[in-house]
């Protein structure tokens, strides 16, 4: 199936869950923040959290400049 | 409750129906600690001043670099190596002689910054490290304090407000739970300076609103500011049950 992460389309397992989703992506766990559809999914659900079709993923790092 | 001289200095607020005297009052008898006086603090700290909130407590203990000019716009080329709280004190007396101004110029235990949250209403999180801001975030959800939290590198700005005073409030730990986490800063990735300026000013806009009794847009939310686009992404944060800093205690 296929969702979009940062607006570009990305093609998961169903039943994919987030933590997986980085995995694909080779993205780094620590330090990112995950949001599916607006809401903020907080890192204690990204290993059970399961992605649909169509999801809007947005990913991001966690910043502290100032 | 406003003297001649508040009313004339503060005269374009009062022409709102928002603020008016009784909003101008609230302001006065408000109490606001800044922790950071870099890029995010210079703006805020200057506007909170300007705009009358009556007692501004500032923490920093950098003294000022040159590094530091391209952003951090309250300072001056003259001022190198003075306190940055010093500097700030200074500045905010002479712009607006009507409020008080307390300087600290510590890094703050977590013991300490308990203690001066006791008198606050609000907290700006202008600091520049993860562990300052997990910790800030910590001592607040304890206190029950809300908390305006920005953030700003390279061409990006993140901008979260948590009213702890509220049982349902998310926290900043909810969204990054780790403080020996990899974050960006600006000294490892770089910022241009209207950009941290940018979000400095919007936690000053916060601050006023939710001292003026304004219902905020952002509470247990984040926004993205993207620079190069101009463009705002807003996310809910929902608080995480599991979050061990405000998940249990609430």
């Amino acid at each position: 199936m296929n969702v979009f992460v940062n607006e570009r389309v990305i093609t998961i397992p169903v039943d994919c869950h987030i933590e997986q989703l980085l995995t694909q992506l080779e993205s780094p766990l620590k330090g990112s923040a995950v949001a599916v559809n607006q809401h903020i999914i907080s890192r204690s659900k990204w290993a059970e959290y399961k992605l649909n079709e169509g999801d809007q993923i947005s990913l991001f790092q966690a910043i502290a400049g100032g | 409750m406003l003297t001649d001289p508040e009313i004339l200095r503060y005269s374009r607020h009062l022409l709102l129906e928002d603020v008016g005297e009784s909003g101008q009052s609230a302001l006065k008898f408000a109490k606001v600690l800044i922790i950071g006086m870099g890029g995010l603090g210079s703006p805020a700290a200057l506007y909170l001043a300007a705009a009358g909130v009556g007692t501004l407590v500032i923490s920093d203990f950098d003294h000022l670099e040159v590094s530091n000019l391209q952003r951090q716009i309250a300072y001056q080329s003259s001022d190198l190596g003075t306190a940055k709280v010093t500097l700030m004190k200074q500045r905010l007396e002479a712009l607006n002689p009507e409020i008080r101004v307390r300087s600290i110029n510590t890094q703050m235990s977590e013991s300490q910054l308990s203690m001066e949250l006791i008198l606050a209403d609000l907290v700006l999180d202008c600091t520049d490290n993860m562990v300052s801001r997990q910790m800030i975030n910590r001592v607040c959800v304890k206190a029950c304090k809300p908390l305006i939290v920005g953030a700003a590198i390279r061409f990006e700005g993140q901008l979260m407000f948590f009213n702890h005073s509220k049982a349902d409030s998310a926290c900043y730990h909810c969204l990054f739970p780790n403080s020996e986490e990899p974050a960006l800063n600006c000294s490892n990735a770089g910022v241009l300076g209207p950009v941290v300026g940018t979000i400095g000013t919007l936690q000053a806009l916060e601050a006023l609103k939710y001292l003026l009794g304004l219902p905020s847009g952002i509470n247990n939310k984040l926004k993205l500011f993207d620079a190069k686009t101009l463009e705002w992404q807003t996310f809910t944060i929902n608080k995480d049950p599991k979050c061990p800093v405000c998940g249990q205690i609430k």
